[in-house]
């Protein structure tokens, strides 16, 4: 049986989104935030995923950005926001689909539909909402970082930069690489602030920060986070 | 001012020490005011470059018309009062010409010293404006040297410098209330966008719902749907009534049409329709002693009792709401109180301006910020007011104050 969660703050849209796709024979279950959302999506796995974007707590983009980081689960934008910049941003931060509201009940089940089949050829990617390196875990949900169970506060880019050696384990990021992607590309070339954000995170993160084990310098070449079997 | 040029002043160092020039120029730092500088600066200044009389003119940068906006006499200046000179002409000329001017006496008298005038005009001179000129005035000399006229373009270089800091301050300042007027309309804007779009989404959802050829739907979920719609549709008329209402009144185009009203039976009919759309809406009326009949437009004040009803029941969905009603002193006093959440403190004050909401709210909550604003103008017109009380966790009492009969104008 196919799975959606339904994700809006209006009780209204909830009910109006349910009634339509369990008469087209789905399961639905409904969050009425971003954290709630991601909660289930950690302990269902539903098929697809329709986001409100305005929402208390947790707004749709920040959810949707956070689902991504761990899962590629189809998941349709649902907002009342028509200009072009918002549906791009949509898009951008991964959302397979988006439905501009007012929206029409056909078209919107059409559009499930259609983003059911395509993702039935995609393969799905392991879906963890959490990720271990040694004495570290990290909470994608969550954007939560533990280290021997005892949080770490990151700062936001800090926490981007431990991502993405996180989702590239064992492959070494230039840092031309890092900086254009977390600070974006007019600071290709700006190798001091990385390096700064790279102390910061080890002073954070290591035993000992000369001697890292997570995040591991490769001279000339960049950084890498190594294989984790390597340092237990 | 930089110190290579400090030191091309060639001010000997008895004369003028680095810890005069750090004193002026930490009261500039210090200062906001330029006047103010200047008055604590004066007598600094005096201890090491001696004048009567100082103004400082200002150019209208329109007009171009000169104004001294700052003069004192100090010395021999003081007995002179307006008679003697304080040297507008010339200050006239620096401004035309930007530059400084010193003008001495041919010959000097000694019996009549404030009739022989030394003076040193220094233009305020920044980037290429000039906003004015500072005037130096000795009565009687003795001449200026050539370092106390550098001494007085430094002076007059941080007056500048204050005076042109004070204007970008005043300049910014009204910039803010600009900034602080258009998000305000930007935000009325995205407030009734998502307000409008909110019913008319669901509306054209269970609309085309119930349109859908590819299923159907068993009478009680049609029932349902159709309610929903209905009351949607309610809710929009609402809003555009409010909108409508809020905009004539702000102009001054809706007139209460004034009969004889029963307050209690006003208030009893509110409640009464309050509670078809909240069968489980709790209310406890206290009406004290005979009420007699006031003037005023029925239909406007049924809309301050129900907005208000509305707000409880909206913000305050668990508490029961007290309405007490008494008249004294020729007034209608109507207290509405909830033990709700209460407002914080420091919103009270902005909560009857139009399109405010309180920010802290959840944003579940709808509203367009003119509920209040409207009950507010509306009570002005009845020549009465409303007020709220409210305490955090204690819940929230809105008072209004009707005159029974108001003023005809």
């Amino acid at each position: 049986m196919t799975l959606i969660l339904v994700v809006d703050d209006e009780h209204l849209y909830r009910h109006l989104l349910k009634v339509n796709l369990e008469k087209e024979g789905y399961d639905v279950i409904a969050a009425s935030d971003g954290e709630e959302a991601l909660d289930i999506i950690s302990t269902k796995r539903p098929d697809l995923v329709i986001l409100d974007l305005l929402m208390p707590r947790l707004d749709g983009f920040t959810t949707c950005e956070r689902i991504r980081q761990f899962s590629n689960m189809p998941i349709i934008i649902l907002t009342a926001k028509g200009d072009e910049q918002d549906r791009v941003a949509g898009l951008n931060i991964g959302a397979d689909d988006y439905v501009v509201k007012p929206f029409s009940a056909t078209e919107l089940v059409a559009r499930v539909r259609a983003v059911l089949r395509r993702a039935e050829t995609t393969e799905q990617v392991a879906n963890n909402r959490y990720f271990i390196h040694g004495n570290l875990k990290i909470d994608f949900a969550r954007a939560e970082v533990w280290r021997e169970n005892k949080p770490v506060y990151l700062s936001a880019t800090e926490y981007r930069l431990l991502i993405q050696f996180a989702q590239n384990i064992s492959k070494v990021l230039s840092a031309e690489e890092l900086l254009s992607s977390i600070w974006g590309p007019q600071y290709r070339t700006d190798k001091e602030i990385l390096w700064v954000s790279i102390a910061r995170l080890r002073q954070k993160l290591e035993e000992n920060p000369h001697r890292p084990l997570h995040i591991v310098t490769r001279p000339g070449l960049g950084y890498l986070m190594p294989p984790a079997e390597k340092e237990i | 001012m930089n110190i290579s040029r400090m030191i091309k002043m060639e001010i000997p160092i008895d004369v003028v020490s680095l810890d005069h020039l750090y004193a002026i120029s930490r009261m500039v730092c210090e200062n906001t005011d330029w006047k103010e500088m200047l008055d604590d600066a004066t007598h600094l200044v005096r201890t090491i470059l001696i004048f009567d009389n100082l103004a400082v003119y200002l150019q209208d940068p329109d007009t171009k018309e000169i104004e001294v906006l700052y003069a004192k006499a100090i010395g021999r200046g003081r007995e002179g009062g307006e008679d003697v000179t304080w040297g507008e002409a010339l200050a006239s000329q620096v401004i035309q010409n930007l530059e400084t001017i010193l003008q001495q006496p041919g010959l000097v008298k000694v019996e009549n010293r404030l009739k022989q005038p030394y003076l040193l005009g220094i233009p305020l001179r920044i980037d290429h404006k000039c906003l004015g000129a500072l005037l130096l005035i000795r009565f009687g000399g003795p001449p200026y040297e050539e370092n106390q006229v550098k001494l007085a373009e430094f002076i007059a270089q941080q007056v500048t410098q204050l005076i042109e800091k004070q204007q970008l301050y005043e300049i910014a300042r009204r910039i803010d209330d600009q900034d602080k007027q258009i998000q305000l309309q930007k935000d009325f804007i995205s407030t009734i966008s998502h307000e409008l779009r909110s019913p008319l989404g669901f509306i054209k959802g269970y609309t085309t719902t119930l349109l859908r050829s590819d299923t159907s739907w068993d009478n009680a979920t049609q029932m349902e749907f159709l309610q929903i719609i209905d009351q949607e549709t309610d809710h929009l008329q609402l809003l555009i009534e409010n909108l409508l209402d809020s905009s004539r009144l702000q102009s001054g185009l809706l007139k209460m049409k004034y009969q004889h009203v029963r307050v209690d039976t006003l208030v009893r009919d509110a409640i009464a329709r309050k509670k078809m759309y909240h069968s489980n809406l709790e209310t406890e009326l206290q009406i004290k002693g005979e009420l007699s009949p006031i003037q005023g437009d029925p239909y406007r004040l049924s809309q301050v009792i129900e907005n208000v009803l509305s707000n409880a029941v909206k913000y305050a969905p668990e508490s029961k709401i007290y309405i007490k009603i008494e008249q004294y002193n020729g007034s209608t006093q109507i207290d509405i109180s909830d033990n709700g959440p209460g407002i914080p403190q420091k919103y009270i004050p902005h909560i009857f301006e139009r399109f405010f909401r309180n920010p802290e709210q959840s944003p579940t909550i709808h509203g367009s910020g003119l509920g209040l604003f409207i009950c507010q103008q509306i009570m002005i017109a009845h020549q009465g007011s409303i007020t709220a009380e409210s305490k955090i966790n204690q819940g929230t009492t809105i008072h209004i104050e009707l005159p029974n009969q108001p003023k005809l104008i």
